[in-house]
């Protein structure tokens, strides 16, 4: 059993959100944790897939390019 | 003369969307939880990025709209796999407790487990403003939802990882410390 939890209002106009440190205050914990997930993930290899693939797409446009070029010449 | 301005840029977005693989990575395995599904999210943000580069405004954040089009794919397939995206009252948040593995002492894996326990609007919402370092501005445009939003998310995940964790005082008396007083002295 859920209960319905409103949405909290927007609310009065708070500080600007610049950095979001503050957010976590005093809970640094879970700042320095998410963080730490984060670049976790962030340092992970990237799969030569990727950079085939962006190449892939480079190519097929150029090509789409060239060849409706090669068209309206001939 | 159009042509080859075009295809400068081409070449620039290209790297620009390399450079941004790793960042849209980490966010697929936050949103997914699986490395693989991961990977196939940003293979299709890629190609729609491509396909959909003419409607970049150059100067915009590109980041921000990269992570836009990766949560909207991720989104729509989840709806098409007729799977219910959770609300954040969902019943799939069990008031589960992860006790801090040792001596109150936060583990990584510990953190991982309590970031899947919560909803996805709030997942994503505390990762892309804690995280990925985007602002509440930016989080609401890629979320598509208000500013206000984006802050009671972040501030429902806070407090949710706070109490899977046990995190604020609470740390040092854990299962361990109560399976300690049951079993008595035996353990000095």
């Amino acid at each position: 059993m859920t209960k319905p939890i409103s949405e909290p209002r927007a609310g009065k106009p708070s500080r600007k959100s610049g950095p979001t440190t503050d957010v976590f205050g005093s809970n640094s914990e879970i700042a320095r944790k998410l963080k730490q997930y984060h670049d976790e993930l962030l340092s992970l290899e990237v799969p030569e897939r990727f950079a085939e693939l962006l190449g892939k797409l480079e190519q097929a446009e150029h090509a789409g390019k060239t060849s409706s070029e090669g068209k309206a010449e001939g | 003369m159009a042509e080859s301005s075009n295809l400068k840029e081409a070449g620039s977005f290209k790297s620009d969307l390399l450079g941004a693989i790793p960042g849209l990575r980490a966010f697929a395995v936050s949103l997914t939880q699986n490395s693989d599904r991961a990977d196939d999210l940003v293979q299709e943000t890629l190609v729609k990025a491509w396909d959909k580069q003419d409607s970049f405004q150059p100067g915009t954040n590109l980041k921000a709209w990269l992570f836009t089009i990766l949560r909207n794919e991720f989104y729509s397939q989840m709806r098409k796999r007729g799977r219910e995206v959770q609300d954040s009252d969902g019943a799939f948040t069990a008031r589960l407790a992860i006790h801090p593995s040792q001596h109150g002492q936060l583990d990584l894996q510990d953190f991982r487990a309590a970031l899947q326990l919560l909803p996805e609007d709030q997942r994503e919402a505390i990762v892309l403003i804690g995280a990925a370092g985007f602002s509440y501005e930016e989080a609401a445009e890629i979320c598509n939802c208000a500013v206000g939003t984006i802050k009671s998310r972040v501030s429902r995940a806070r407090t949710r990882l706070q109490e899977t964790l046990k995190i604020s005082g609470e740390a040092d008396f854990g299962p361990d410390a109560i399976a300690t007083q049951v079993m008595g002295s035996s353990v000095t």
